[in-house]
């Protein structure tokens, strides 16, 4: 009796991670749909640019300071955490070049990626979802509209538009924050701290690095909308739609970061 | 909801100001690469570029002039590396110059560094080779270290046996490491030496004083001539008369000489008196005669003062001679 219901829960569970499987899977799925959908809808007639500019203004110009504070204690703190251990090598003159390819090559584009996953991808989820609950997305395909034209390309256009410009705003701002240590620790010129870490940064760099947050952007945006446009079960389907975006669009970051670093590596021999 | 004329300003000034930083990153860093310069080519061939890369900085006396555009492998012993230079600083850069590979600090980056030449050669031109120098790369050295350990090795063994028959008492040195009676004697030896050496360096002193009374003191004759140039004066005048002097008794000596010589030789006065036995004889007879002459005379002579008429003229010149005699 006992075996049999240990078979019976084991047989359970087997069932309910084929369920969570499928669901996935079928997440999965719809999510490409999606994808391939925005990427029908862009190209075509009519184009929402007033609505791009209002979507462009909120994601980019509203995140500015969360980026900017956020890129400019990451390379405060950078280089404080670095400077020590710098010093018992004697290195410390390296602090420039290493601060600014970490922060130009990786920390950057993904501290900032995180940051607008946190605050555009859950404001794009929660928004939409709430439009979804109250019909108002029914509403306008019924009064002829194409909510995914208007609501969806336009989100996922701008956040794709928008995300390279904050992270260059971002590493520029985190090497200000740095080039403060620099200045206050180490009496370091301007000038020859920009030299240092422009000496060390090349093309191999900054260009794939910019790439990736265009895909980062895209990821964030269509994560965003697809979970709220999608959103079910009323008003707590919102709060998981919310949720759900920014915890799968902040893996998919990774996901990508993860990709476009191999990418890199072939192409520019790191 | 419509965008506003200052949302859409503020917009604008974001995205210019991104635009603008990611074209000042990508032009600061095109910058370095040389991209945005007049740039030339020159070549050096390598036997090994110890990790030299593509994009690695080119150094010319210090000063960063440009990058490594290629490094290619030429034969197996042989890799050609392609620098792209500065246009301006070509000029100073003349065709004897050489180029080195080296490391930017401890654990920096490779860099190729090209060092001016010591003549007077003309300044390089587009795609010109200069010379190289391949310096001591890690491995090298620690292949030289091994050989050295190697041979440390060796010698650690031989002092090691050394040391043992030392101490064992063998040998030269062991026998002064271990014999008591010798290390006495030694150390005798090294009294007397000491005494000698005590004894030599007081009979230096008293050289040493004799030197330098020598050299002080103008009162001694050595003194005098060492130190008084007057004096040596004199003594180099003395020699020069004393050789002017013998030089003119040879000469003397010489014509006495010959008179002699005529002497002997000619048929003179002399060389008749000395030969001819005849005028002896007669020389003879004849100073016999004036002999006889003289007696005869000297009494004529006598009896010419005894006389009246002219014995006055005596008495007269002998109170002459009186008064003259007082």
């Amino acid at each position: 009796m006992y075996l049999s219901n240990g078979l019976i829960k084991g047989m359970l569970g087997l069932y309910n991670i084929k369920v969570q499987l499928n669901a996935f899977l079928k997440e999965i799925g719809e999510l490409t749909y999606f994808t391939v959908r925005f990427f029908r809808e862009v190209f075509k007639r009519p184009f929402e640019f007033k609505e791009l500019l209002r979507q462009c203004y909120n994601m980019g110009n509203r995140s500015l300071f969360l980026v900017g504070i956020t890129g400019f204690i990451i390379g405060l703190v950078l280089t404080l955490q670095t400077r020590p251990t710098l010093l018992e090598f004697g290195a410390v003159s390296w602090m420039p070049s290493m601060v600014g390819i970490s922060i130009v090559r990786e920390i950057g584009p993904i501290i900032t990626a995180l940051v607008c996953a946190g605050r555009i991808g859950s404001g794009i989820g929660a928004e939409l979802g709430s439009m979804r609950v109250t019909e108002q997305i029914e509403a306008m395909e019924v009064s002829g509209t194409n909510p995914f034209k208007y609501l969806v390309v336009t989100r996922v256009l701008a956040v794709t538009l928008m995300l390279p410009l904050l992270v260059i705003v971002g590493d520029a701002i985190a090497l200000l924050g740095s080039y403060l240590v620099e200045n206050v620790k180490g009496n370091v010129s301007f000038m020859l701290y920009l030299n240092q870490v422009f000496n060390a940064l090349e093309f191999g760099d900054i260009i794939p690095a910019t790439i990736k947050t265009f895909f980062f952007g895209l990821a964030i945006g269509l994560v965003g909308c697809f979970k709220g446009y999608y959103c079910k079960n009323g008003t707590a389907g919102v709060g998981i739609a919310a949720n759900s975006a920014v915890v799968f669009s902040s893996l998919l970051l990774f996901i990508i970061d993860f990709i476009a670093v191999f990418v890199t590596d072939i192409f520019y021999d790191l | 909801m419509k965008t506003t004329n200052s949302q859409k300003v503020r917009l604008g000034l974001f995205v210019i100001i991104g635009t603008i930083l990611f074209i000042a990153a990508v032009y600061l860093i095109g910058q370095r690469q040389d991209m945005f310069k007049k740039t030339f080519t020159i070549n050096a061939f390598f036997q090994n570029v110890n990790g030299l890369q593509k994009g690695n900085n080119v150094r010319y006396s210090g000063i960063d002039i440009g990058t490594v555009k290629e490094i290619s492998m030429i034969n197996d012993s042989t890799i050609k590396i392609d620098m792209t230079i500065d246009e301006k600083i070509v000029s100073h850069i003349k065709k004897d110059a050489i180029a080195t590979i080296g490391s930017d600090g401890l654990v920096g980056n490779m860099i190729v560094n090209i060092v001016p030449g010591k003549g007077e050669a003309a300044v390089i031109t587009n795609g010109d080779t200069i010379a190289s120098y391949n310096k001591i790369g890690a491995d090298d050295i620690l292949s030289t270290l091994s050989v050295s350990s190697e041979n440390a090795a060796i010698l650690t063994a031989d002092l090691l046996k050394i040391t043992n028959a030392m101490t064992e008492g063998k040998g030269t040195l062991g026998i002064l490491l271990n014999d008591t009676i010798m290390a006495q004697e030694l150390k005798e030896s090294i009294t007397n030496l000491k005494t000698a050496s005590r004894g030599a360096s007081h009979a230096i002193d008293e050289l040493n004083v004799i030197i330098t009374n020598l050299k002080t003191n103008d009162d001694t004759v050595l003194g005098m001539l060492i130190n008084d140039s007057i004096s040596g004066m004199k003594l180099k005048n003395i020699v020069l008369n004393l050789e002017a002097s013998s030089t003119e008794i040879e000469q003397v000596l010489g014509s006495i000489n010959a008179v002699v010589d005529d002497f002997s030789s000619s048929q003179g006065a002399y060389n008749y008196i000395v030969k001819d036995t005849s005028l002896v004889n007669s020389l003879k007879s004849t100073l016999k005669n004036v002999n006889e002459g003289t007696e005869k005379f000297n009494q004529n002579m006598e009896a010419l003062k005894h006389n009246i008429l002219t014995r006055g003229y005596f008495k007269k010149l002998e109170r002459q001679e009186k008064k003259e005699g007082k």
